[in-house]
């Protein structure tokens, strides 16, 4: 397994409405990948795009160097924002169909239902109609319908939207298993602090445009030096404003979040800080991934 | 026919409340297919690739259907009664032979008179040598004898015959009694025995006419015709469902998305119009051969003449048909996703089946097709109604019916070009029912990605 996505150029426009604009970017193997973006930002168009479900108005999405057709999209998976199951079928014969499509054959495509819902938890289920599974079930079956012919490509959009915390760590840990094997897994969700925890890399996107790319670790430790501040009984950090060089990025249950520029001092924020009242917390930190988004989105 | 029509809407009523009965249990496990079933059509499937994959999952669930299996027991129940009913209602198949007891001699233009007399009234005779008159005034008595010709003079029943009696032994003696009376001429007039031979065996002339003539009178196999066209109005209109629902349902569960992430549209249009179209042919090829078979074996009127052909001809169109209205219906589901929807997308569809049923219902019962008529049967929307009709008063040739076919053939494979652009541009749209001014707006652009399905933005 292994492999490499290219995004190249994606324009397609609605009307008035510009929802992908000249997008690039790549997705390769061993990684799960963070898509994000503020709603209507086109991650959904972007992910159609990919699976051809929409015409563009320009560009083009590359498997392995390859423009993606109807043979690469049979190697790949793909749970929709919306999903999409036959409500009157059955679990286990309906992870057969589309497994099939796939290219499995009879034997491969049973065998491969009642691992999934195995692995899954769900396999109980295999003989119920899908429109009589919780919400959450049916999200599970959706992904074993997306796996079952071990694709090469994962593309999730929202596969954690609803879940309780047991289902979010199931399908968390099989994103990242099958990373892990060489599989290529983008996923998109507004879960911040989920995709923070699951992936080695994001990809931003607003407006249609990509605004950030890269590893979280190298986005959490890139920029200004980032200090946590807390002082008793101060909930405001007044004390923090009009630093010279310190820029507040939030104040949260009392702690201040601040950046410093280059050359800034951290001991002359300490000593204002102390002149305000008893310092509590006084710590560097990395940047979390929901202040890299918002400051990627301005 | 009446109680044909009537049998025929009470099966139709009863299967719809099993079903509306069916899905209100609701919750139960549907039962799955055998499992030799299965494997030997995943096989059938596997070997026809993308299309075949979709047409077995069609075919897996359609006819796992409480509503399939009901409606064909229905169908069939109806068929069975149309047929055996009206055969017991005048007698049933094993009617016995009029027996005609002979007093005096039974010579051959005697007996060939009694004999077509007999055939012409549309029943058997057994001639039965009576010794004398009072012999036969018992054997009549007794119900041994149905008719007695006394010495080629007289006949005697042992009920007398009214103007409106339409029992077979009235038939047979009101064509006998008038044929014995020329021959007594005969007779009288001092011909001789080979010459009254020769006189009798005399058959009219054909009579050729220059121009053509319309028919007169109710056609013989109207009633065939009349069941047939119903049969056909009710299996077009139920398959054409079956695709509008099926369609608009996968758009509205959103596996459309899924599917067209690994196959092409036309495949999965290809796949499910084939599939249902696989379940139409065998439940129609069952029925019209259960109606054959239940036919000869009691006999019935309904199958004499030109109505097995009639029959036949009626399975074909129902095929071709469906080819047609397949297309369009599929279309149609994809621009909708709730019932509200359809419901205003289905009345200007269902327009033409009506016009093209009711035409020819009426003209199968009065047998005098009109102009426009043989104009419609010749266009695919109503040709699947209007050609069998003509076939069975037998007012086509066959290169006609070859034209209306190719034609038919011509006018699907239009549709069918335009359906699944429709379908292309339409079934990842959702929300508010698609219009076909919506589906031209293209991307301002001209590249597509390959195998593009169209969509909205997301």
């Amino acid at each position: 397994m292994g492999g490499l996505l290219e995004i190249v150029g994606l324009r397609r426009t609605f009307g008035s409405i510009t929802a992908l604009d000249d997008l690039s970017f790549d997705v390769p193997a061993g990684h799960v990948i963070g898509f994000l973006g503020p709603n209507g930002a086109g991650k959904t168009t972007t992910m159609r795009a990919i699976f051809g479900l929409i015409d563009l108005n320009a560009g083009t999405v590359r498997w392995n160097g390859e423009a993606v057709g109807q043979a690469q999209r049979r190697r790949f998976g793909y749970m929709p924002e919306e999903r999409g199951l036959y409500p009157g079928m059955l679990v286990g014969e309906q992870i057969e169909y589309l497994g099939r499509l796939h290219g499995l054959d009879p034997a491969r495509a049973t065998q491969a239902a009642r691992t999934w819902l195995e692995r899954l938890e769900i396999a109980d289920r295999i003989g119920s109609k899908v429109e009589a599974l919780s919400h959450g079930n049916q999200q599970r079956v959706q992904l074993a319908a997306a796996l079952a012919h071990d694709p090469e490509l994962l593309v999730l959009d929202e596969p954690l939207a609803g879940l309780d915390p047991a289902g979010i760590e199931a399908i968390g840990q099989v994103l990242v298993e099958r990373a892990q094997a060489g599989c290529c897994v983008l996923f998109s969700s507004h879960q911040l602090d989920l995709v923070e925890n699951l992936c080695e890399q994001v990809t931003i996107i607003d407006h249609g445009r990509l605004v950030v790319a890269g590893r979280v670790d190298d986005l959490a430790t890139s920029g200004g030096r980032r200090l946590v501040v807390r002082v008793e009984g101060d909930r405001r950090a007044d004390w923090a404003r009009g630093l010279p060089g310190v820029t507040m990025s939030e104040v949260d249950g009392g702690a201040a979040r601040l950046l410093l520029d280059d050359g800034v001092d951290s001991d002359v924020v300490l000593r204002a800080a102390m002149a305000a009242g008893r310092v509590t917390q006084f710590s560097f930190e990395r940047r979390r991934l929901s202040e890299v988004f918002r400051e990627a989105l301005g | 026919m009446k109680v044909v029509i009537v049998l025929l809407v009470v099966a139709v009523v009863l299967a719809v409340r099993l079903w509306q009965r069916g899905r209100r249990r609701g919750g139960t496990s549907p039962p799955r297919a055998p499992a030799w079933l299965t494997r030997r059509l995943a096989v059938v499937g596997g070997s026809l690739g993308d299309v075949g994959l979709v047409a077995l999952r069609e075919i897996r669930e359609r006819v796992r259907g409480r509503i399939f299996k009901v409606g064909t027991v229905v169908i069939l129940l109806g068929v069975a009664a149309a047929i055996v009913i009206p055969k017991l209602h005048s007698g049933g198949s094993a009617a016995p032979p009029q027996r005609v007891g002979v007093v005096g001699t039974a010579g051959p233009v005697l007996t060939e008179l009694i004999t077509y007399s007999a055939r012409h009234s549309g029943t058997s005779v057994e001639i039965v040598p009576e010794s004398n008159l009072a012999a036969a005034e018992d054997a009549l008595r007794s119900g041994k004898l149905d008719v007695a010709v006394v010495d080629d003079e007289k006949i005697v029943v042992d009920r007398a015959i009214t103007a409106n009696d339409s029992s077979t032994t009235a038939s047979l003696v009101q064509i006998l009694a008038p044929e014995l009376g020329i021959l007594h001429a005969y007779e009288s007039a001092g011909l001789s025995a080979t010459q009254i031979e020769q006189v009798a065996r005399a058959r009219p002339v054909p009579v050729q006419s220059l121009q053509t003539g319309t028919k007169q009178g109710k056609p013989k196999n109207a009633p065939t015709s009349v069941v047939g066209i119903i049969l056909l109005f009710l299996m077009l209109t139920q398959y054409n469902t079956w695709i509008l629902m099926g369609v608009m349902q996968e758009k509205a569960s959103r596996v459309v998305e899924v599917l067209l992430a690994t196959l092409r549209p036309i495949q999965l249009l290809g796949g499910k119009v084939l599939g249902i179209g696989l379940v139409a042919l065998g439940q129609a090829t069952l029925i019209v051969g259960v109606a054959l078979g239940l036919g000869a074996a009691v006999g019935s009127d309904l199958l004499h003449g030109s109505a097995p052909v009639e029959l036949v001809s009626q399975l074909l169109w129902l095929f071709l048909g469906y080819a047609f209205y397949c297309w369009v219906y599929a279309a149609a589901g994809s621009m909708a996703e709730r019932q509200d929807q359809v419901q205003t997308l289905v009345l200007p569809l269902t327009l033409p089946i009506i016009l093209g049923y009711v035409l020819a219902l009426t003209t199968a019962e009065t047998g005098n097709p009109s102009l426009f008529f043989k104009v419609l049967a010749y266009l695919p929307p109503t040709a699947p109604f209007c050609m069998p009709v003509l076939v069975g008063l037998d007012q086509v040739t066959w290169w006609q019916f070859v034209t209306s076919v190719l034609i038919s053939i011509a006018g699907t494979a239009v549709m069918a070009h335009l359906a699944a652009g429709i379908y292309r541009r339409a079934v990842l749209r959702s929300g508010a029912r698609v219009h076909l001014r919506d589906l031209w707006a293209r991307p301002a652009g001209r590249f597509r990605t390959p195998d593009a399905a169209g969509g909205a933005p997301g």
